[in-house]
């Protein structure tokens, strides 16, 4: 969407891209930073209950990417307005990427973001370790759109449409695993 | 815009595969959790979360 040709043409792509970015990574940080906020809560809680619930929801996560249980995510389900980007593009994608890096404030299409959520919830780990977390979520959600615009393919979402269910899947079980390893094994 | 050649599309579309970085990031997150490395691991599930979402607007 961000990248197609015509009433956009006389701004450079890559600069809405590099914009657009910054937004999703500043999102990320500040939900992140409000999980660290909230982790504080989570500390009275013993390290093995933290640690069991967080293997449980990463579990949980996977069967369902595989299909194997159904359980509706909670998330706002709802596009952000493409009006953001119709009269300044370069605020415009600032803020449509700033949206879309909360995480909150459209559609969540997978359920890994809970576990990362959870999971930096319930570890309480410091504010920069939190923040860090955050910051990948955004540049995780930006290498998707760069690897768009790198490819120059008419036909991208259908590949990426083709590819989701690997991308999930695969997402979810090694997530599942990370933090088994880390949390109950190490 | 310009057609690429047949060759330079094959390399582009091998470097732009959606895979490629689910499956670096994944062995990031799965190593860094073997080495008991947790903010690496957290940044690596961060980002594999994160690029779950693509396509989603």
């Amino acid at each position: 969407m961000l990248f197609s040709p015509g009433w956009r043409a006389p701004i450079r792509q890559g600069e809405v891209l590099a914009v657009f970015s910054l937004g999703l990574v500043l999102g990320g940080t500040l939900s992140a930073g409000v999980v660290w906020l909230a982790s504080g809560l989570a500390a009275p809680v013993p390290t093995s209950a933290r640690a069991l619930l967080t293997v449980l929801v990463a579990a949980v996560a996977a069967a369902r990417e595989a299909g194997l249980v159904r359980l509706p995510l909670l998330q706002n389900s709802r596009q952000i307005p493409q009006e953001v980007l119709m009269h300044r593009l370069r605020t415009g994608s600032l803020q449509f990427g700033f949206e879309m890096g909360t995480g909150v404030r459209t559609y969540v299409s997978a359920s890994s973001p809970y576990v990362l959520a959870l999971g930096l919830l319930l570890a309480h780990m410091s504010a920069p370790a939190t923040l860090l977390a955050g910051v990948a979520f955004g540049v995780g959600r930006a290498l998707s759109a760069a690897l768009t615009y790198w490819a120059r393919s008419p036909d991208r979402d259908m590949l990426i449409a083709a590819r989701m269910t690997w991308v999930k899947n695969i997402t979810a079980l090694s997530v599942l695993t990370a933090v088994t390893l880390l949390l109950v094994v190490g | 815009m310009l057609q690429l050649t047949a060759p330079a599309g094959r390399v582009r579309r091998g470097l732009t595969e959606p895979l490629l970085p689910v499956a670096a990031l994944a062995l990031l997150a799965v190593a860094a959790a073997a080495l008991d490395a947790a903010v690496l691991c957290w940044a690596a599930v961060g980002a594999l979360a994160g690029f779950a979402l693509s396509g989603s607007v």
